[in-house]
This record gives C-alpha cells, structure tokens and sequence, in this order.
C-alpha cells in the first residue's frame, strides 16, 4: 500500500515538472482571442500528447499525423491575406485552417515535443503528380540513407516514399540542422524560419 | 573673446559633432546593410545551388562541376560541401582579391563574411550541407565608395550648413556689435544714442539702459557746458560796452608774452578817461555811458588793422589795447589820431580841461612778464596825465635786453641744426602729484649749434621765430621723432606741442601724412601730440584734416594754453583730448562755481585737467585744495 501511494506521488511529481508543450497562457490567450471551441482544441492536443509520451515512434507519427490532418485546408491568402506565410503550430490550430507548410510545422514541433530527434525530420518540398502543383510534407528518416517516412496532409497513412509514387522530392530543409550552423557563425538560418521560431517562442496566436 | 567667436566656436563644435555622429550612424547603417546583403546573397546561392546539387543524384564529380561553376561565376570566399556526419565531401577557396581600397580602411572596418547553409539531397534522401561564404572583397570596395562619397556629401553639407548658421549669426548678434560699438564708444568718452532698439527683448532692454546712461552723462556734459559758457560770458565781458574785462587780459596775455609767441613785440595803449564825476554831474549817467560806448567802439576800430589784437575795459574809466606788430612810430600816431578824435567825441558841454582822455603808449617785447608789461603801461598812463601836452599821449618804450646772439648769428645756428640733424629732445615730466605717478613725459625741441652748444627751446624758439625757421625745425622735430625714436621712451606716453603755424602751414599736412603712414605704427612709445586751444576751438578745415589723421593713427590730442574763452565746449566732447593743460595762475583765478563747472565737462568725458608752470610746492598746495592734482612745471622735480 505504501509503494503504491509513493509510486502515484512521483508520478504526479514527474507529470507536473515536465514542461507542457503548450502553455497555459497560450490556452487562455486562445480562449480570450478565438473562442471555447479552439481552447478545447489545445487541451484535446496537450492531452494527446501527454499519452503518446511513451509509445513507439510509429504510433507517434500516425497519431500526430491523423491528429493535425483534421484541421481544415485553408490557403494563406485566404487565411491570412498574404501569398506565403508559415503560421506558428498555435496558429495553425487556433485557426483551425491552415495550408501545407503549416502542417508540416505543426507535426514537426509536436513531433520535437514528443522525443523524436529533429535531425530526422525534414519539410520536404515536393511536387504532387495528383494535384499537378507544388506541395510540402514532413519526411521521417530513421537513419540518413534509409527511406523516408511521409507525413501528409493529402494522405491519413503514413506511408514510406515508395509508396507514393505521386510526389516528386525537390528539396529537403531541416531548420534544426541549419540553425546550429548558422549559430556557430552567428548567422541566421532562413527568414521564414527564423520568424518561425521567434513566434513559437512568442507564443504567437 | 567675443560673444560671436564664443559661439562660431562652439556652433562649428556642435555641426562637426552631429556630422561625425549623422556620418558614423549612416557608415555603420551602409556596413550592417552590406553584412546583410553579403549573407543574403551567400544565402540565395547555397538554395538555388544544393537545389541544383539534388539532380546529381549524390554523384561527387557531377557536384564538384555544379559548385565549381558557381564558384567561378560569382564573388565567393568559400564553397563546402559536407556529408551528413559532416565530413567534408568538396570545397572550393580563394584568396581576397586586391581592391583599390586603403588598408588602414580595412583594419578598421573588419567584415566578417557570413555563412550561409543549405540542405543537399538526392532524390528523398538529405545527403549533405552545403555552405557558402560570400566574398569581402567586393564588400570593401562598395563600402570604402560609400563613406567617400558620404564623407564629400557631409563636407559639402557641413560647409553650406555653417556659411548658414554664420549668417544667421551675424543677423542674430548684429544689435550685439552695436551694443559693443557703443560700449566701446562710452568706454572712449564718446556718447553715442542707439536709435534701433534690437528686437531681442535681452539686447533692447540692455540698449535701453546704456541709452538712458549716455543720456544723462550728456545732460550733465551739457549743463556744465552751458554754465561754463554763461560764466565764460560773464567773467570775461564788461556788460557796458562789450568789451572784454582785466580777468581776461590776465588770462589772455601769457599767450603773447611767451617765449615762442608768433608774434614778438607789439604796442600797448592805456587809456583813461579824467573828469567822469564832473561829465556824470553835467551829461548824466546816460551820456557818460554813451561815451564808453562810442570809445569802445573807437578802439576796436582802431585795432581791426593788427592780428590778434586784444581790445580791453580794465575798469570804470580805463581801457586797453594791445596790438601786436604795431612799431612804435604807429602805436603813437593811432594813439595821437584817437586823442584828436576824442575831442568829437566828447560833449561841447563838458569842460576839457577838466574832462579829456590821456593815452600811455608803451612798446611790448614778448620776454616780459604779465606783471612788468601791465606796470610799464600804467607808468606810461600816470607820465600821459602829468607831462604831456595838449595830445595826452606819452609813450615810453621797453628797455630792451642785450642779445646773446646777433641775428645772422642765430640764424647759422638753427640753419646748421636743420641741415646737419642735430635736433635733440629736453625731456620734462607732468606728475599726478597724489599719486607721483607720471602721466606722460613732455618732449621740448632743442638744437645743437655747430660749435657744439646746446640751445634750449626757451632760447632758439623766439629768433627762429623771427627768422621764419620755427616751421622747418617742427618738421625736422617730427622726422626724428618717428624715424629715429628714443628707445628709453619705450613703452612711456609723450607729449610734443605743435605750434598755430605749424597746423596752418599748409605743406606740412601732406609731409606729416606720409611720415605717419610709413612710421607711426612702429613707435615705441604712445605720442600725444598737444595743440593750442585757440585753433582747436577755432576748428579750422586744415585743422579737421590733422585731427583725423592723428585718429588714424592712434595719435591722442591734448590742449595747451586753455583759458577757456570759448564759446562753447562741444569741441572738447568732440576732440576727446587726453588732457587739457592750463596755466597754474588761470586755475587759480577761477571761482569755485566756474572751476566745478569745467571739471564736471572733463570728468563727463575723462580728460584731465593738468596745471602747467607750476614751480613750489606752496603753489602745488593751492591747487591741491581746489582739486587738482596733475601738475607739470619745476616742482614736478621736487615729487619724485
């Protein structure tokens, strides 16, 4: 009995000292800004979240996927009145809306959160052969030389490249991997990226 | 240092501040944007490169070609290539190449060239980084352009921006020089009223106070001015008959009876008038004046002929004349033909042998005192009433001193003075006797004769004079003065007098000018030269000319011989003289309300009062008591 109730106490303990991916603040700034629905949003995905902390990176990757999928697919112009835009992953959901780099930002960031190393995660620019037009989706890499994983948000399956034979890869960018360059020599890594980071930070909505 | 050259300065400080501040912010801008736009450019290479790198499919030589090709065609410092281990696949480097830029610029500025990576992959898979450093080469170049052409934009802007401000500030501080011009003047005892009243509420409220000050000292000059005048009017005017009175031939004959008097000798007539009780019992009052009157009138008739002669009334019944270069045969006929014109004068009531007028007629020489030539003419009225016939003149002539030199004699001694230059300076002192602080020291000509003897200007003045060389050995004084000054006089003020006919000389003016133009800046004393009041008062064109060329040259003025006859004073505020010197007896005669009257007019516009001939202490101590202390003459030698 005395085991029991010390192992729910350093549970509890070990709960509440990890960082949430989402902070309350943010909840409440998004409760004020959008409305209940979107709050409820964020809890449903810090919840999410909070369980799939120690399952296997498979199941990570499909939850996650299956998870940012349901939001709905919105242009930027549409959605934020300007041609290109990364929005931040509060954004994203907060809006409900977003378009293809957005979900990749998204999966991308909850994906971090989760454990996965960032160095195997790239925003893979694409061409889709279904849609005849330019696409990004977020690949997996369990090693470098091994083939990728795609997350997309065209697709609910997480599925290895070979099996989607409808995108043509043009262009991997890991800004992880480039910002610790790009800090050694006190440069910065890309524009988008960098204003991508400093609103995650911010805590942009 | 003036108000404007305080603020030029400190308005130059402040533009070559701000421009060096607006110059390093603009450079430092020019240097990140051009740190930015190195990166940028570094950026869009390795994007659009790795992109190209991708269609190589991982193939190491077909990678090498692309990076190469790009290398070749751009501005680069550094192209790698590294795998996913960052282990490097590739790399291409070159050297800085020379830019036509200084290298201090270079160590000053150091830019560091920023590195830009991008992913590589093949197909779906990430193969390597790319990166890429733009080179600084260029960057130099652009920006050593950049800060010329700031630097010549800044100067060109710099130099319209102060030529700017400086208008600005003469606009802006002009009612301050003439705030200063004013100081200036009432610092130099000139009284200049500012109409303009400067729109700067500080300037005009200053204005405005030095305006009311001038003022008042001008109303204080004035009414002294106007009670000395009326005084003036009243001490030296018989109100009867117009005539001038005893205190002015006092005054007045020290003029002619001075070792370098311009004119050497003369006739003096006195005359009385007998019987007046017994002319007032038959004429009356009325008439007798009348006959004062009309003998006025005949003596100023008489002596309009002679230059500078003097017409006087010495007391109820006596007058005198004096009339210079009158010879003795003519002093007795005027004063033979007044007698016989006296009888129309005098009523047919009156009883001649009773009433009539008696003529002493006595010859002058100018080496005679005051006193010796009023006691020879009363001596020759008395001999006039008792001896002489019915004409009632007598004259009794000068006994006349023994000559050192004869003429000739004299006449190659200053001859040889001019010639040979031996012109030398007597030098005295006048004494602020409160203080025994010496106020300047009076340069006296003298000359040296070919046999060696030195001659005084008492001695060799009145025969120069007279032989006409008085002019040309002025002339002489002069050069030497100004070519050849006395070095132990350095840095001391001096007084030289010039003479009436010195000034009236009309080739000595342009003789002066170029002597002054040329040396007058090089003396190295301060020269004061003195000037009779009669010709300053006077004020004569040739006159005007000296006073201003002496102004030019930083010459003072000062007045000698002031017996204050003029009419009015104006001409001291004017001339602003260092000093007015009056004779010791003049000083003394004065009543203390005329005295207060003339040194409030040379306090208002600070000129000394100083007595001359002043030869003991006794005499020292009476003009002590009524406030005068600067003093020239023998005790001078008793103070040091």
């Amino acid at each position: 009995m005395f085991f029991k109730h010390l192992l729910v106490l350093l549970l509890a303990l070990t709960f509440a000292e990890a960082e949430a991916y989402v902070s309350q603040s943010i909840i409440k700034n998004v409760e004020k800004k959008y409305n209940k629905f979107a709050e409820n949003r964020f809890i449903d995905m810090q919840q999410r979240l909070d369980a799939l902390k120690n399952k296997s990176t498979i199941i990570k990757l499909n939850t996650i996927n299956t998870f940012f999928n349901q939001v709905r697919y919105k242009s930027d112009i549409q959605n934020y009145k300007m041609s290109d835009y990364w929005a931040t992953p509060w954004e994203f959901l907060a809006r409900d809306a977003g378009d293809c780099e957005d979900y990749v930002i998204a999966k991308f960031f909850a994906l971090k959160y989760l454990g996965i190393d960032p160095k195997k995660m790239y925003f893979t620019y694409v061409k889709s052969t279904q849609f005849k037009e330019a696409h990004m989706v977020l690949t997996y890499f369990e090693t470098p030389t091994s083939e990728p994983l795609i997350l997309d948000n065209n697709n609910r399956f997480v599925l290895p490249a070979s099996k989607r034979p409808d995108l043509i890869p043009i262009y991997n960018f890991n800004g992880d991997i480039l910002s610790k360059a790009a800090k050694k020599a006190h440069q910065k890594t890309t524009k988008k990226w960098d204003d991508l980071i400093q609103n995650t930070k911010k805590g942009k909505i | 240092m003036t108000l404007y050259k305080q603020l030029s300065f400190l308005v130059t400080l402040l533009l070559i501040s701000i421009f060096i501040i607006v110059l390093g912010v603009n450079f430092k801008n020019s240097t990140d944007s051009v740190q930015e736009q190195l990166y940028a450019d570094a950026k869009n290479t390795a994007t659009s490169l790795s992109l190209s790198l991708a269609s190589a499919n991982g193939n190491i030589s077909m990678m090498s070609t692309m990076i190469n090709a790009n290398f070749d065609n751009g501005s680069y410092q550094n192209i790698t290539l590294m795998d996913m281990n960052g282990e490097l696949l590739y790399e291409r480097h070159s050297e800085e190449k020379t830019i036509d830029v200084p290298n201090w610029f270079i160590e000053m500025i150091p830019i560091k060239a920023p590195v830009a990576s991008a992913n590589v992959s093949a197909g779906w898979n990430p193969i390597g980084i790319l990166n890429v450093q733009s080179s600084t080469s260029d960057a130099y170049q652009h920006l050593y352009e950049i800060l010329c052409s700031l630097a010549v934009s800044f100067s060109i802007t710099f130099v319209i921006s102060v030529v700017i401000l400086y208008i600005l500030l003469i606009v802006l501080l002009r009612p301050l020089k003439e705030i200063r011009h004013q100081a200036d003047a009432i610092s130099n005892n000139r009284f200049i009223i500012q109409e303009y009243l400067p729109y700067t509420k500080d300037f005009s409220e200053v204005v405005k106070a030095m305006n009311i000050m001038v003022k008042k000292v001008e109303d204080i000059f004035n009414k002294a001015n106007d009670a000395l005048r009326r005084q003036s009017e009243l001490m030296y005017k018989d109100e009867a008959t117009g005539l001038y009175n005893r205190k002015y031939l006092l005054n007045k004959l020290p003029e002619y009876l001075k070792i370098d008097a311009q004119i050497p000798s003369g006739v003096c007539i006195m005359l009385s008038v007998n019987g007046v009780q017994e002319a007032n019992k038959i004429l009356g009052r009325q008439k007798v004046d009348k006959l004062y009157e009309d003998i006025a009138r005949m003596l100023k008739q008489h002596s309009n002929d002679f230059e500078n002669s003097l017409v006087v009334r010495m007391n109820g019944t006596e007058f005198f004349i004096l009339l210079p270069r009158c010879s003795e045969v003519n002093g007795i006929s005027i004063a033979e033909y007044m007698s016989h014109a006296s009888d129309i004068l005098l009523s047919k009531d009156l009883d001649r042998t009773k009433t009539f007028l008696t003529f002493g007629v006595y010859e002058y020489n100018h080496k005679q005192t005051v006193s010796q030539l009023l006691s020879a003419s009363d001596y020759a009225l008395s001999q006039a009433k008792l001896f002489t016939d019915k004409t009632h003149v007598y004259f009794h002539k000068t006994e006349s001193d023994a000559e050192i030199m004869g003429k000739e004699e004299w006449r190659e001694a200053i001859d040889f003075a001019i010639q040979h230059n031996t012109i030398h300076f007597d030098t005295y002192k006048a004494v602020n006797a409160e203080t025994k602080e010496v106020i300047h020291n009076v340069l006296t000509i003298a000359i040296i004769s070919q046999d060696g003897q030195k001659y005084s200007y008492g001695k060799f003045i009145a025969p120069a004079i007279t032989l006409g060389l008085d002019i040309e050995i002025y002339k002489k004084a002069l050069v030497k003065i100004f070519k050849e000054p006395n070095a132990e006089l350095k840095g001391s003020v001096c007084s030289l007098r010039l003479s009436s006919q010195y000034l009236e000389d009309t080739l000595t003016f342009s003789e002066l000018k170029h002597l002054l133009d040329k040396y007058a800046k090089d003396l190295p004393f301060k020269l004061i030269i003195e000037l009779p009041d009669k010709a300053l008062s006077a004020d004569s064109e040739n006159l005007q000319l000296y006073k201003e060329l002496f102004e030019h040259h930083n010459i003072q003025l000062g007045v000698f011989e002031f017996i204050g006859e003029s009419e009015d004073y104006r001409y001291l505020k004017e001339l602003r003289p260092a000093y007015i010197k009056a004779e010791i007896e003049y000083l003394l005669s004065q009543t203390t309300q005329d005295l207060s009257s003339l040194q409030v007019v040379a306090d208002s516009i600070g000129i000394d009062l100083i007595a001359t001939g002043v030869m003991d202490k006794e005499s020292l101590e009476k003009l002590q008591a009524i406030r005068i202390d600067k003093v020239q003459g023998r005790v001078t030698e008793m103070l040091s």
